[in-house]
C-alpha cells in the first residue's frame, strides 16, 4: 500500500506551559475529504497551524508522499504543496475578483504595467474550472460569502494544488451556498486533492466527508466512519455521553407577548435580493420559544432588527402590539421600553467591547441602573457581574480580562448574560450559536429553556435547521419576508426546509 | 567658544578676585550693572529666539554666534521658541534657573513675553532684547533695546514708492506677513504711512501671505487677475517678495517689487536687488554685533549704565548699491 | 474570531472549559498589558531619573530638582495639558479633535476683546468664553454624528473656522491686555492667571490644569457618562444596540474638547496678558501625543486620564532637561518622535497578544 498523501506522527505543541497537542496521529489520503471535529481549545486548530506552517510541532513529523518534510513558515507548506484557507478569508474587498486571485504575483505586460485583460482572463478559466460564474472583474465587496469562499479557494489551489485545509468554511454560509460549496470540494477531491475539514457542525459531516476524526484535550479522540450516530460523535467530542443537547418543551405558554398581524416594514438599507414584507403575522407568547426559519434573503434578520427598532425606514405599517398594547417600535429606545432585548448574529461586530473587560461588558445594558445619579456604583455593578456568572459557565471565571480574549461560545454566553440582565420580557436571538461548540451549545440551550420557564418569551432565528427543531416550541417559517408556514417543535427537518424553499413537503 | 557651563563656573570663582579688583577699580562711580563682571572672566550668554524656523531669525543666530566666538569668555546658548510664547516663557524661566549672566532675547510676542522678561531683571539678569521688544521702557523693565523699527523701515519703503518708484500715482498692493503678529502689523501700517504723501498712489489691495513665499505667490497671481494695473508690490519680507515675483511672472507682468529684510545669500533679497528682479529691499539689521559689544561693555567692562535703546538703521538696498553690498 | 486565531493566541494562558482543571482558573495578568496601562506613569518616571542624573548642577544643586524650574516645567505644560484632557475623551470614543488650539486661539481672542474693547467683567466674559467653546464643540459634533462625517474632517473644518473667526474679531490685530478700573482695561484679577501662589511656588495655570484634569478623572471613571464614553469607543454598534445614547455622547465628548480649550484660551489669555488669532498652534499634535504616549488608544474604548497627564507632563519634564543641557531643538523632536513611536508600539504588542491586532 502506498504512503498517504499527507501524515502526522506523534505531533507534540506546547505553548508555555499548556500542551496544545499531546502525541496526535492524523493522515490525509490522496481525494479524500477528511473532516477534523473538535471543541474549541481540542488542538483541532494547533494541527492546522502545524500542517500549514504556522508553527513548527516541538515533537513528531509531518510526511508528505512517505517523506518527512518541516515547514518554518507557511509559503514553505505552501511550496510542498499544501494550502490552507482561513476562515477569515485573505480577500481585499475593495479590489476586484481578478487583482485578488493574482494579489502578490500580478501578470505585467512588458514596461511594467500591469496587464489587466490577461489577468481577467486566466482568473475567468480558473473560475470556471470548477463552474463558477463570476465576472473577475467584480470587486470582492460586492460578493456574496459564498462567492467569496470560492475565490479564496481558488485563489489557494493557484498556490498549492496537493493539499486544501479549510477552517470553518460552512460557518457563514447559507444552505444553498453550503450545497454549491460541497459539490465544489467533492470535484476538487474527484481530481487528487486531499481535503481537510474542520468543522462545528456535526450535522454536515454525512453529507461531505469520507472519514471522520475527531480531536478533544490535544489527543484524537476518535477516527470515525462519516455515517455514525451524531450520540456517538458527540460523545467522542465532548468525552462524555450527551443524552440531551436539547431540553424539553414549554410546559404551557401564558398569555400573548408579541402580536404581529400583517405588520409590514420598510428597511432604510435595502440588502441585495430582499423584498420588504407584505404582511408578517405572528405571536409569541410567554414561557415560550418560537423559532424563525428561512433561506437567506427570507427576512430573518430583518424582522428582528425591525423589532428592536434598527435599520428601519419609516414606521411599521400593520398591528404591532407587545402585551396587548399597540407599540411603535420605530427605534431602540421604544424597544428597550417595551421589554425588547435583541442579541445580534456579529457579536464581534455589534455584540462586544472587544478590548474591554468581561465585566463591563456585561454590564453595558444596565449602565442606567447601577448608576443612580449618574454616578457609577460599584458595589451594584459587581452585584451584575456576579449574577451573570451565576447564570453562565463563562470562563474563564474573570471579569476583568478582555472579552476578546474568550472563546466564541463564552463571548456568546457574554452577550447572553448581558441582555438578560436588563430583564427582558421579550429575547429576541439571531444566530445565538453561531461558532460555538457543542458544550455550550448545550449549556445556551438550557439556560434559555429556564428563562422561558420564568415567563420569558424568546423569539430565534437560525439558520441550523436541527438547532430550531430541538429548541422551539413553535417554528414559524418566513418566505420573501412573509410567514408561509408554521410548525410544532420536533418536526422533521424536511418538512421545514420544503415550506421554506416554497415547495410542497 | 562652547565650555561646558560646569566649566565656566570653576573659572569664573577662580576669577573672583580680579573681579573683585575691578569692582574697587569703579568704587568711586556708580556700581557696576553686573557684579561679577571680570575682564578675563567666563560668561554664558542665553539667547531666547521667537522662532528659528524664519530664515531672517536663522541669520540672526549665525550672525550671534560669530559675535560671540569673537569673544573668548563667552558661551552662547540659543533656545528656539518655536513660535510660541508659551514655548519661549518657558524657555526663558530655564534660563533664570540656569543663572545664566545675560539674557538676549527677541520676543514672539511683545505681552506675553513682558512677565518672563520682569522674571529674569528681578532675578538680576540683565536682559537686552533684540529686535522686537516688550512692553516696557528700556533702561527700567529691560535693560536695552536694539534693532531696526519696523514701522519706520516700512514708511521708508512707503516714501520710496511714494517718490521714486510712482511718483506719478498708481495702483500699489502690499503682502502683509501672518495677521495680527507685531511686524506684520507695524509693517503694513508703516507702508501705508509712508505713501500717503503721494496722494495719487492706491492701495488697491492687501493680503496676508503669512511671511512665506508660497501663500505669497498665490496670493499676488489672485491680486493680478483683480488688478492688472498694479505697479508696486510692497512685500513685509524678502521671502514674501520672491514668491511675488514668481507670481508675477507667472502673469507677465513688469511690477516693482520692494521686499524687507535685505538678507544675504543667494536667496536673499540683496541679490535679487542686484540682478534687477526687484525694485529695491529694505534692510532689517540684526544687531547681533551691537548686542555682543553691549554684552562685552556690561560683563568685561563692568559698565555701570549702557544705552538703553540702540536703534540700527535701515538701509535702502536699491539698483545703485545692491552689487556694492552683495557679501559684506 | 475565527477558533483558530483563539487557540493560537489565547490557549497558552486560557484552557478551554473541558481541559482546564477548576484549579487553573486564576488568570494570569499579561506584565506588558500593565506596562502599557502605566506607560506614561513609567515614562515619568524615567525622565526624572535621567532629569536628575544629567541636570547641570550649580554649587552642588541639582538644577532639575530646583523648585523654580519644577514650577517651569508644570506651568509650561498646562495649557497643552487641560486640552489633551478634553481629548482623551474624544479619542477613548475613536474620535479626533484638530480644533483644538485654533479654539484656543478664538477663546484668547474674545477673551481679550471682551475685556478690553467690550467692558465686561470677568465673571460675564469667563462664562461667555467658556459657553462659546462648548458650543462650538457641539456644532462639530452635530455635524460629525448628523451627516456621519469622519470627526478628522469635521474639525479640520473646525480649525479653520475657528482661526477664521478669530481674525475677524481680532480684526487682524493683536490684542494687548492692560489692567486697572476703567473703560479699555481688564480686571486686575484676571492676571492672577500669570502668577504663583503659595509663597510663589505653584503656578496658577498649573493649578487650573490639575483641578480639571481630577474633576475629568472622577467624570471618566465614576460616572455613567464616562462609561458610556468607553462604550462608545470599543464598539460603537454594540453600544447603540444596548441602549448607549451614542450620538449624545459624540456631540459630549466634542463639546468637553470645546470646553477645555476655552478653559485654556482663557488661561493663555491670562498668563501673557494677550490675544491672538495665532495662539495655540500645533497644540492639537502635542496635546494627541500626549494622550496617545498616556496609553489612550487611537482605535477607542480604552484610555486613562491619569496616563494623559503623565504623558503631558513627561513631554514637558523631556524638553525641560534638554534645554537644561543645551541640546538643539532637533535632537527635542527626534526624541518626541522616538516616544510617541515606542508608546504607539507597546500599545500594538499588547492588541495582538490579547489577540485582537491584525
Amino acid at each position: 500500500m502506498s504512503a498517504p498523501l499527507l501524515s502526522v506522527t506523534g505531533a507534540v505543541k506546547r505553548f508555555g506551559g499548556v500542551q496544545a497537542l499531546r502525541g496526535v496521529d492524523f493522515d490525509l489520503k490522496a481525494g479524500e475529504i477528511h473532516a477534523l471535529l473538535g471543541e474549541n481549545g481540542a488542538g483541532k486548530s494547533t494541527l492546522m497551524n502545524l500542517l500549514s506552517g504556522v508553527h513548527t510541532p516541538d515533537e513528531g513529523e509531518i510526511r508528505i508522499d512517505g517523506k518527512p518534510v518541516t515547514f518554518s513558515n507557511p509559503r514553505e507548506a505552501q511550496a510542498a504543496g499544501i494550502a490552507t484557507i482561513f476562515q477569515e478569508l485573505d480577500l481585499v474587498p475593495s479590489l476586484d475578483v481578478a487583482a485578488n486571485l493574482f494579489l502578490g504575483r500580478e501578470l505585467m505586460r512588458p514596461g511594467g504595467l500591469l496587464d489587466v485583460p490577461a489577468m481577467r482572463r486566466e482568473a475567468s478559466k480558473r473560475l470556471q474550472a470548477i463552474e463558477l460564474a463570476i465576472d473577475p472583474a467584480r470587486l470582492v465587496a460586492d460578493l456574496s460569502i459564498g462567492q467569496r469562499q470560492v475565490v479564496a479557494i481558488v485563489k489557494a489551489l493557484s498556490y498549492a494544488s496537493r493539499v486544501l485545509i479549510m477552517d470553518e468554511p460552512t460557518a457563514a454560509l447559507t444552505v444553498g451556498e453550503v450545497e454549491r460549496l460541497f459539490d465544489i470540494m467533492r470535484k476538487l477531491a474527484a481530481t487528487g486533492v486531499g481535503i481537510v475539514y474542520i468543522s462545528h457542525r456535526l450535522e454536515e459531516v454525512p453529507d461531505i466527508a469520507d472519514r471522520v476524526t475527531v480531536m478533544r484535550d490535544g489527543r484524537v479522540a476518535g477516527i470515525t466512519e462519516p455515517h455514525a450516530p451524531q450520540a456517538e460523535l458527540v460523545r467522542l467530542l465532548v468525552g462524555r455521553p450527551l443524552d440531551e443537547l436539547y431540553p424539553g418543551r414549554a410546559k404551557s405558554a401564558g398569555k400573548t407577548l408579541l402580536r404581529l398581524k400583517d405588520a409590514s416594514f420598510k428597511l432604510a438599507r435595502e440588502s441585495a435580493g430582499w423584498q420588504p414584507p407584505s404582511g408578517i403575522s405572528l405571536e409569541v407568547r410567554q414561557g415560550e420559544i418560537v423559532g424563525l426559519a428561512g433561506i437567506m434573503g427570507a427576512g430573518r434578520t430583518e424582522l428582528l432588527s425591525a423589532l428592536y427598532g434598527t435599520g428601519l425606514a419609516g414606521r411599521w405599517q400593520g398591528e404591532v402590539a407587545v402585551d396587548g398594547r399597540p407599540v411603535k417600535l420605530e427605534s431602540i429606545n421604544a424597544a428597550r421600553k417595551a421589554g425588547i432585548a435583541f442579541v445580534t448574529d456579529d457579536r464581534r461586530g455589534s455584540g462586544l467591547m472587544l478590548r474591554m473587560a468581561v465585566g463591563l461588558n456585561l454590564v453595558m445594558s444596565v449602565i442606567r441602573r447601577i448608576s443612580p445619579a449618574g454616578l457609577m456604583s460599584a458595589r451594584r455593578q459587581a452585584e451584575a457581574v456576579r449574577q451573570s456568572f451565576g447564570q453562565f459557565d463563562i470562563r474563564p471565571k474573570n471579569p476583568d480580562i478582555a472579552v476578546g480574549a474568550l472563546s466564541g461560545g463564552n463571548q456568546q454566553k457574554v452577550v447572553l448574560a448581558k441582555e438578560i440582565l436588563g430583564n427582558p420580557r421579550l429575547l429576541l436571538l439571531d444566530e445565538p450559536t453561531r461558532g460555538v461548540d457543542v458544550g455550550a451549545k448545550g449549556e445556551i440551550y438550557a439556560r434559555l429553556r429556564a428563562l422561558a420557564a420564568q415567563g420569558l418569551g424568546i423569539l430565534v432565528a437560525s439558520s441550523e435547521m436541527p438547532e430550531l427543531i430541538g429548541l422551539c416550541d413553535r417554528i414559524v417559517v418566513l418566505r420573501q419576508g412573509r410567514n408561509v408556514a408554521e410548525f410544532n417543535g420536533g418536526v422533521d427537518e424536511h418538512t421545514v426546509l420544503a415550506a421554506a424553499n416554497g415547495r410542497e413537503a | 567658544m562652547r565650555t561646558t557651563q560646569r566649566g565656566s563656573r570653576v573659572l569664573r570663582t577662580a576669577l573672583l578676585a580680579g573681579a573683585g579688583l575691578c569692582i574697587a577699580g569703579a568704587a568711586q562711580a556708580a556700581d557696576p550693572m553686573v557684579k561679577a563682571c571680570a575682564k578675563d572672566g567666563q560668561f554664558v550668554i542665553g539667547f531666547s529666539q521667537a522662532n528659528n524656523a524664519e530664515p531672517y531669525r536663522q541669520h540672526v543666530n549665525d550672525e550671534l554666534t560669530a559675535a560671540a566666538k569673537e569673544v573668548p569668555g563667552f558661551t552662547l546658548q540659543i533656545a528656539d521658541g518655536a513660535g510660541n510664547v508659551n514655548t519661549q516663557t518657558s524657555q526663558v524661566d530655564n534660563f533664570i534657573t540656569q543663572k545664566v549672566d545675560l539674557l538676549l532675547i527677541s520676543p514672539f510676542e511683545a505681552a506675553p513675553l513682558t512677565p518672563a522678561v520682569k522674571r529674569a531683571m528681578d532675578a538680576g539678569i540683565p536682559v537686552i532684547e533684540l529686535d522686537r521688544k516688550t512692553v516696557g521702557d528700556p533702561g527700567k523693565d529691560y535693560t536695552a533695546f536694539i534693532g531696526g523699527d519696523n514701522f519706520k523701515i516700512a514708511e521708508e519703503a512707503g516714501k520710496f514708492t511714494a517718490t521714486k518708484l510712482l511718483p506719478d500715482g498708481g495702483e500699489a498692493a502690499v503682502l502683509e506677513g501672518l495677521p495680527s503678529s507685531t511686524p506684520a502689523v507695524e509693517r503694513l501700517n508703516g507702508f501705508k504711512e509712508g505713501v500717503k504723501g503721494n496722494a495719487k498712489i492706491q492701495i488697491v489691495a492687501e493680503q496676508a501671505a503669512d511671511w512665506v513665499p508660497d501663500k505669497a505667490q498665490t496670493a499676488f497671481a489672485a491680486m493680478l487677475q483683480a488688478h492688472p494695473d498694479i505697479k508696486v508690490l510692497y512685500a513685509s519680507n524678502d521671502m514674501m517678495a520672491a514668491g511675488a515675483l514668481l507670481a508675477a511672472k507667472g502673469a507677465g507682468k513688469d511690477v516693482k517689487i520692494i521686499g524687507t529684510d535685505g538678507l544675504p545669500g543667494p536667496a536673499g533679497g540683496i541679490e535679487a536687488v542686484a540682478k534687477g528682479d526687484w525694485a529695491a529691499t529694505f534692510t532689517y539689521p540684526t544687531g547681533a554685533k551691537e548686542a555682543i559689544e553691549m554684552s562685552k561693555k556690561i560683563l568685561l567692562d563692568c559698565a555701570t549704565s549702557v544705552d538703553a535703546t540702540v536703534t540700527v538703521d535701515t538701509t535702502a538696498i536699491t539698483a545703485e548699491n545692491a552689487k556694492s553690498m552683495m557679501g559684506k | 474570531m475565527s477558533d483558530q486565531k483563539i487557540e493560537r493566541t489565547a490557549n497558552p494562558a486560557m484552557p478551554s472549559p473541558t481541559a482546564a482543571p477548576a484549579a487553573a482558573q486564576k488568570h494570569r495578568v499579561d506584565p506588558l498589558a500593565i506596562i502599557v496601562r502605566f506607560q506614561s506613569l513609567i515614562g515619568l518616571v524615567l525622565v526624572a531619573i535621567g532629569g536628575v542624573i544629567f541636570s547641570p548642577r550649580r554649587h552642588g544643586e541639582i538644577l532639575f530638582l530646583n523648585p523654580d524650574n519644577i514650577a517651569n516645567i508644570v506651568r509650561a505644560v498646562s495649557e497643552t495639558g487641560i486640552i489633551a484632557i478634553g481629548m482623551t475623551f474624544v479619542i477613548i470614543t475613536a474620535g479626533i479633535d484638530l480644533s483644538v488650539g485654533a479654539v484656543l486661539g478664538l477663546s484668547a481672542v474674545v477673551t481679550a476683546t471682551m475685556m478690553i474693547s467690550g467692558g465686561f467683567g470677568l465673571i460675564p466674559t469667563i462664562l461667555a468664553v467658556l459657553a462659546m467653546g462648548v458650543v462650538f464643540g457641539i456644532v462639530q459634533g452635530t455635524i460629525s454624528t448628523r451627516f456621519r462625517l469622519e470627526p478628522f474632517i469635521v474639525t479640520l473644518a473646525g480649525l479653520q473656522a475657528a482661526r477664521g473667526l478669530a481674525l475677524i474679531v481680532s480684526g487682524n490685530q493683536y490684542i494687548n491686555i492692560s489692567y486697572g478700573d476703567g473703560p479699555g482695561l481688564a480686571p486686575p484679577v484676571f492676571a492672577v492667571l500669570g502668577e504663583r501662589l503659595f509663597g510663589n511656588t505653584v503656578p496658577v495655570a498649573t493649578i487650573v490644569f490639575i483641578i480639571f484634569a481630577a474633576i475629568a478623572t472622577l467624570v471618566l471613571n465614576t460616572t455613567r457618562f464616562g462609561r458610556y464614553v468607553y462604550a462608545v469607543g470599543g464598539n460603537e454598534r454594540a453600544a447603540r444596540i444596548s441602549g448607549v445614547p451614542v450620538s449624545m455622547v459624540k456631540i459630549s465628548v466634542y463639546a468637553i474638547t470645546g470646553f477645555a480649550s476655552a478653559l485654556a484660551g482663557i488661561v493663555h489669555a491670562g498668563q501673557f496678558n494677550f490675544g491672538s488669532a495665532n495662539d495655540g498652534m500645533g497644540y492639537e499634535l502635542t496635546a494627541i501625543a500626549a494622550v496617545v504616549i498616556g496609553g489612550t488608544s487611537l482605535f477607542g474604548g480604552a484610555g486613562s486620564m491619569v496616563g494623559t497627564v503623565a504623558g503631558t507632563i513627561m513631554l514637558g519634564a523631556l524638553a525641560n532637561i534638554l534645554q537644561l543641557n543645551n541640546i538643539t531643538p532637533a535632537t527635542q523632536l527626534l526624541a518626541t518622535a522616538a516616544i510617541i513611536v515606542l508608546a504607539a508600539v507597546l500599545q500594538s504588542l499588547v492588541r495582538r497578544r490579547e489577540g485582537l491586532g491584525r
